[in-house]
């Protein structure tokens, strides 16, 4: 009967290290887009890595093993994020007021080269998220709403919002540059 | 034609058809909705990943380390015997599971006592937040000092027993883990999480006897260090009382 529900062909050992080799990188910087904490992301890809290596029977050989640990790593990632701020993902009625504009955080956006990644920190948990997910991952608005527990509805707002704020910082990011 | 709906026309997600077929028409009928659109669409490519962060070095051996063991932990499994009963693994197993009855039943038990409460005796609804986060302490400090005395104590001689221990003190630690989460205590769990790696190497039946020496030494080490941790933060607490 195991042998019937075990694929033959499920990922070895080797497989896994030559995928920690290639692309734990990719993993590592999925998950700190999403929880911004290193330690964190770390302790997302680590909880993949043993969830991926303990259901490797029903991974579908026809797929690619880092992009499922990637999916998976992805998910831990927001259930870590769910356990250390419970609220994390409550959907905001209103734009909530940036307050990263100190001239500090002017400078240091400029350090971190006037990037995406500088940008997203003026955004809220929740906009974050779903903009990473819509954006970076190509998850679809009704996976990224059944993932952190909320509707459709509350996915597209978190998204527009982030896109109209992202717009905004990144053109005038854009604008300092020239 | 607001831009709300022209991001989702861009991601091709969350426009019915209809809306599709009306935003299509709308580009090609109005130029300046069409410019619109050119222009987020520039934006929104402009938003590319940014760029990868590194993994530690530390780190990435850390999560080979723990395929190898997990790999290991499974062969460890389908070489031991079929279930034969054997007095000394008895005797180790019904101890830990002593020890987990009382630690989880004086952690879990207290720490449950909101949800409980319009079944629970005036004991329960007696409890104040803090009670509750003593109980929890206390559990985890009989815990720790229960692992520490297992593994100072743990039979080296067999691969399989000692791997057979050893899971059930993982086990044990998960049990402690989700409950440190659930009381809040973040910083607790994460010394837990760090524990597993450690003692998974140790279950390893091809690690040298001075390997497995220095490892129960290191969780020694750390068992004391949060030990009293724990012990400091709770006289703290009942200084400030």
């Amino acid at each position: 009967m195991v042998a019937i529900l075990q694929s033959p062909s499920a990922p070895t050992q080797a497989d896994f290290h030559a995928a920690i080799s290639d692309r734990s990188d990719r993993w590592f910087s999925a998950c700190l887009k999403i929880t911004r904490n290193r330690d964190m992301a770390e302790d997302a890809v680590q909880d993949a890595l043993l969830s991926a290596w303990n259901k490797r029977h029903q991974f579908d050989s026809s797929a690619r093993l880092d992009t499922w640990i990637h999916r998976i790593a992805i998910n831990a990632a927001l259930q870590i994020l769910r356990k250390s701020r419970p609220n994390a993902f409550e959907p905001l009625e209103t734009d909530i007021p940036d307050h990263n504009d100190t001239p500090e955080h002017t400078r240091a956006n400029q350090e971190l080269g006037k990037n995406l990644a500088a940008a997203l920190t003026h955004l809220s948990e929740i906009e974050r998220v779903c903009f990473v997910l819509k954006h970076l991952e190509q998850w679809r608005l009704k996976e990224i709403a059944d993932e952190i527990d909320t509707n459709v509805g509350a996915v597209k707002q978190a998204i527009f919002r982030a896109v109209r704020k992202l717009r905004v910082r990144m053109a005038g990011l854009q604008g300092e540059a020239l | 034609m607001n831009d709300d709906t022209l991001v989702l026309y861009y991601y091709n997600d969350g426009l019915s058809d209809r809306e599709r077929r009306q935003v299509e028409a709308a580009l090609n009928s109005d130029p300046a909705v069409a410019a619109r659109y050119e222009a987020l669409c520039r934006q929104l490519n402009d938003m590319a990943d940014p760029a990868l962060h590194a993994v530690p070095a530390h780190t990435l051996q850390r999560w080979h380390d723990s395929i190898d063991r997990a790999a290991q932990m499974e062969r460890n499994r389908q070489q031991q015997p079929t279930p034969s009963f054997s007095l000394p693994s008895f005797v180790w197993g019904a101890a830990i599971t002593a020890a987990l009855a009382i630690g989880i039943a004086i952690g879990v038990f207290f720490t449950s006592a909101d949800t409980n409460a319009p079944i629970a005796d005036f004991r329960v609804a007696d409890l104040q937040p803090q009670d509750n986060a003593t109980a929890f302490t206390r559990g985890v400090k009989m815990y720790l000092r229960d692992t520490q005395q297992e593994l100072s104590s743990m039979p080296v001689d067999t691969a399989a027993d000692r791997a057979m221990l050893i899971l059930q003190i993982v086990e044990q630690n998960r049990l402690f883990e989700r409950a440190a989460e659930q009381n809040d205590s973040q910083s607790l769990a994460r010394v837990l999480r760090a524990f597993e790696p450690i003692l998974l190497r140790l279950a390893a039946d091809d690690i040298a006897p001075e390997d497995a020496e220095a490892l129960r030494a290191q969780l020694a080490f750390e068992l004391n260090v949060m030990l009293t941790k724990l012990s400091r933060d709770a006289s703290k607490d009942s200084q400030s009382t």
